[in-house]
């Protein structure tokens, strides 16, 4: 045993290059492994574990440790959290050519009304919460991983309330914007149905996994 | 499903496991082509314990060391029979399309 203590001690230290919830729970296991595969008469670190244990530490620090069914829909649900700040960006970026455009054609508003309207109307708290919604998001595929039924009743009542008053807009968005506004949002829709459908309803597909490509091919 | 992965889901089909039997076990259902590196192992189970397809089963001291023994979850059993089930039909067309071409015989 004396004469191994180099190498475990060699070994302990690429370990703590790993996340710690990981080490606590298996270094001492890993250890054992690591002792066992090695050839006899060793003293050292070999080096092909010495990179396989680098590559695991790296593979390990990266990402949440949600499923891996779950990893499509929160990055949908990224995007569609990214989709509605730039549609905010750019109903600010317009406004102003909008409140003229408007005054144009309604001359009884005046530019105060406009804004107030176009405010008021075309700004709903979805688009403004649009951080806070993205973070719901995230909260509900941890929730749902970990089965919550009430966090996931929960999402649903405050996602639902907020489409319904981006329903409602979308009438109001159609007659400012026009067709490039109904296609935007048709697609902003889309994309959110789409997360939230494969957050409630995970992939059954057999095959979500890919971890391992150093594996895959023959290795000796 | 990478190779390595089907390669431990089946070692664990077999019965309970800890970390080294599962090395010893992948290498002789692969005939020795495919040697598990305890980094890659372990970084495998960390992921198939996340998603719930292995579980540990119990665990021992032996000789001043932890051995933790890892089964198959229900799930994990499943996705097991569904992938060898995919792999059976893709090996069983590409051999009947070979003899149909006369490649083999």
């Amino acid at each position: 045993m004396t004469e191994s203590q180099p190498m475990e001690r060699g070994y302990r230290r690429i370990l703590a290059c790993y996340p710690r919830a990981f080490r606590r729970e298996s270094e001492e296991e890993i250890l054992a492994v690591l002792m066992a595969t090695a050839r006899p008469g060793q003293r050292r670190v070999a080096l092909a574990e010495f990179a396989d244990l680098i590559r695991g530490a790296l593979r390990m620090h990266r990402g949440p440790r949600l499923p891996r069914a779950l990893l499509i829909p929160v990055r949908l649900a990224y995007v569609g959290a990214a989709a509605e700040l730039s549609v905010l960006i750019a109903l600010l970026v317009t406004l102003a050519g909008l409140t003229s455009a408007a005054i144009r054609s309604y001359p009884d508003f005046n530019v105060a009304q406009w804004r107030a309207v176009l405010l008021l109307a075309h700004l709903p708290a979805a688009q403004a919460g649009a951080p806070i919604l993205l973070a719901l998001w995230v909260w509900l595929a941890c929730a749902n991983a970990r089965g919550n039924r009430a966090g996931r009743l929960a999402f649903w009542a405050v996602w639902g309330i907020i489409k319904a008053g981006i329903a409602a807009e979308a009438i109001a968005v159609i007659a400012v914007y026009g067709i490039g506004g109904a296609l935007a949002l048709a697609v902003l829709i889309l994309v959110q149905f789409g997360a939230m459908g494969l957050i409630f309803y995970p992939s059954k597909d057999p095959l979500p996994y890919r971890p391992h490509r150093q594996l895959d091919p023959a290795q000796r | 499903m990478q190779e390595a992965t089907f390669l431990i889901l089946t070692a664990l089909a077999g019965g309970s496991l800890h970390g080294y039997g599962i090395i010893a076990q992948v290498g002789e259902i692969s005939g020795g082509r495919v040697r598990l590196r305890a980094g890659t192992l372990y970084t495998a189970l960390d992921r198939l314990r996340a998603d719930k397809l292995i579980g540990v089963d119990y665990e021992e001291i032996v000789d001043g060391r932890l051995r933790r023994y890892y089964r198959l979850t229900p799930a994990g059993r499943r996705l097991l029979a569904a992938e060898a089930a995919r792999l059976h039909a893709h090996a069983t067309a590409a051999l009947t399309r070979l003899s149909l071409a006369g490649g083999v015989a």
